[in-house]
């Protein structure tokens, strides 16, 4: 019986040479989609676009920012140049005037009814246009809101990288070391937080001279705290697994590990909390400037063209028009793409 | 327990010296003196200065400082109204902020959570994408723009109330800086109610509710909304001291004589003393709060009393 079932597998197949070379099948292996090698960021981008108000957002934010850098120069007007004897005049574009709206007509409601003025006829100017109107200066509001864009951005900008790197730093070398310089480094941060966010702006700018590095400076001072958190909770998660071990074997030293092995392992998170930390610095910025310690004139950034337009925003309201919608469009999308970000680094997240 | 709140109340005390600590020091370090009179030679400057005890070491000055602000004394405004005691200004003023403040959070939290439950029981229907992008709106757009907007078009166009604040009807004149302020509080608990439910409406324990009969409001108030409400307690102190914040402009946009309204003038008129004692009364009350909510969260959720009985 045994004899018998060797002799049939021996008997059974004898390979032959055809059975050694190569299929050449390249046409016939396709790619699987499905299970495909991708690159980490490669899955965040796609993931990013597939949520609608994530692109919006960002598509806002890139249209804001080109206006902010070509828009002043897009006429003839300076954001300071003023033309006293052209002021308050209605928004005028070529082109559309002809439709209706933006003819340069102010319409304003009286006691004895609605009263029509249109002081580009009144005053024979008309081949003179300010797209977006003119204020009590006769300055350009097309040129002022973007002036005023480019100004809030830089500050938003700076402010929330310069927060990512100090917060980032601190919450990384405290959840590190953990410990005493933990405790230590948590109570500091603690007080630090009790602070409310308005007093210490508040105050430092009545001690340093207004402007924009000053409010840099007050911003930079308040917002680290959030990024420095989310640091510290990250770094928490990592600090004990393999690799980290495996590095302080080889004889690594703790700054190597903490910015050059870690630090890598957690930009998702804090990119994401360097995108909602720029509408809020936008937004300090604003309430400072109209509180007055913002921006000094003749410079001008969204919140000092909201201040100065809230004068007279019964009577002109178009003139707080363009940098109300300017700043709450940049707000939301910068908060849109933020969400859309930490959706797509990090898909298991509850949804918000 | 105990444990945990007399470390939190200690935290709460070094702030407080902290920020005292801070101010005390910006007020060295602002220009002048209390008595810039060019009328005043030394000898009368001196008399004053023994008089408020600004001759003393600069630590026992700290020390009567602390003790004076602790004990609501914050001397006298330069500016403002002269020489009228700083405590008085506020006295009249903090009520009118803190109603209005309080109408606002009562609103955002209560418009929020019906909001939030509504797009998470008609989770990803039209309902839900309507809540969503009113809170994505509500979070994003500063309160002072909703003050503006609503203040031009039912204050002024409308005219269905009051544009600017009037003694005469408090009620009628608190109804829109109450919702301009309300909607970012309204806007982050109708984001946080949604997230919550979901995972709350998606556990184990709702699904036995459920099979044991329960449906309708008694299973989403009793056994859903209960557990959702816990976290998002804790992001009520922080939505507060926003609010405070936002108040400032919002009661400087409908003329309200509050305690906002007061700081930013002082702020534009360089009163100094006002925005220090302002600034101190704002922190403390940021941080009463905070202690007041981290307190609260231990008392709410009988899972983190019983893990912190067992350590």
């Amino acid at each position: 019986m045994s004899e018998q079932t060797i002799k049939t597998t021996q008997n059974a197949y004898v390979p032959t040479d055809a059975d050694f070379r190569l299929k050449d099948n390249a046409g016939e292996i396709t790619i699987d989609t499905n299970f495909a090698a991708q690159s980490f960021w490669k899955d965040v981008t796609i993931r990013f676009f597939r949520k609608t108000s994530a692109w919006i957002g960002l598509f806002l934010i890139i249209i804001i920012t080109v206006l902010a850098i070509v828009g002043p120069g897009m006429n003839e007007y300076t954001y300071s140049g003023q033309e006293l004897s052209q002021k308050n005049f209605a928004p005028r574009v070529p082109g559309l005037e002809k439709l209706g709206i933006f003819d340069g007509v102010e319409r304003m409601t009286t006691s004895s009814g609605t009263k029509e003025f249109d002081k580009y006829t009144e005053n024979n100017l008309t081949d003179v246009y300010y797209w977006f109107g003119s204020d009590n200066f006769g300055r350009d509001i097309w040129t002022r809101t973007w002036e005023g864009a480019r100004v809030s951005l830089i500050i938003a900008v700076a402010a929330a990288l310069i927060d990512m790197i100090i917060g980032m730093s601190y919450g990384l070398i405290s959840g590190y070391f953990g410990g005493r310089t933990d405790m230590i480094m948590q109570r500091i941060l603690e007080i630090a937080n009790g602070i409310p966010r308005l007093v210490i702006v508040t105050l430092l700018l009545l001690v340093l001279k207004p402007g924009m590095l000053t409010i840099i400076f007050a911003l930079m001072l308040t917002e680290w705290v959030g990024m420095s958190r989310i640091a510290r909770a990250e770094m928490l998660k990592l600090k004990e697994q393999e690799f980290v071990l495996a590095s302080r074997t080889l004889g690594a030293g703790h700054f190597f590990i903490i910015f050059k092995q870690i630090l890598p392992n957690i930009i998702g998170p804090i990119i994401t909390q360097v995108m909602f930390s720029i509408p809020t610095a936008i937004f300090t910025e604003a309430f400072l400037s109209f509180v007055g310690l913002g921006i000094p004139v003749p410079q001008c950034s969204l919140g000092s063209l909201i201040s100065e337009g809230f004068n007279s925003f019964t009577t002109h309201p178009f003139q707080i028009i363009p940098p109300v919608i300017v700043m709450a469009l940049l707000m939301l999308s910068f908060n849109l793409v933020a969400d859309g970000l930490r959706e797509a680094l990090d898909p298991k997240l509850k949804e918000m | 327990m105990k444990k945990y709140t007399l470390k939190r109340v200690l935290t709460f005390i070094f702030t407080l010296l902290a920020i005292l600590l801070i101010l005390f020091i910006l007020m060295q370090l602002m220009p002048g003196s209390p008595f810039n009179d060019e009328k005043l030679n030394e000898d009368m400057r001196a008399a004053l200065y023994a008089k408020y005890g600004l001759d003393k070491p600069i630590i026992v000055q700290f020390f009567n400082y602390v003790k004076n602000m602790l004990q609501g004394d914050f001397g006298v405004s330069y500016k403002i109204s002269k020489n009228t005691p700083i405590s008085q200004l506020i006295q009249t003023r903090l009520p009118i902020s803190i109603g209005i403040g309080g109408m606002a959070v009562a609103l955002g939290a209560i418009v929020g959570l019906l909001l939030g439950l509504l797009a998470a029981l008609k989770h990803n229907t039209i309902w839900d994408t309507l809540a969503t992008i009113i809170s994505v709106i509500g979070v994003s757009v500063p309160s002072y723009v909703f003050a503006l907007a609503l203040s031009y078009n039912f204050g002024f166009k409308l005219q269905w109330f009051p544009m600017l604040f009037s003694q005469k009807d408090i009620m009628g004149s608190s109804v829109l800086p109450s919702i301009s302020l309300s909607m970012f509080t309204m806007a982050s608990i109708a984001r946080f109610t949604r997230s919550e439910m979901l995972e709350v409406l998606g556990s184990d324990y709702m699904l036995l509710a459920e099979s044991k009969g329960l449906s309708g409001p008694a299973l989403i108030f009793r056994h859903a909304l209960r557990n959702a409400l816990i976290p998002i307690v804790t992001v009520l102190a922080p939505l507060i001291v926003d609010l405070m914040t936002g108040s400032l402009v919002v009661e400087k946009i409908f003329a309200i004589p509050g305690v906002g309204s007061l700081l930013v003038n002082a702020i534009q008129s360089n009163d100094y003393n006002v925005v220090i004692s302002l600034s101190f009364i704002y922190s403390a009350m940021y941080i009463a709060i905070m202690l007041v909510v981290d307190l609260l969260y231990g008392v709410i959720d009988p899972r983190i009393r019983l893990a912190k009985k067992g350590d």
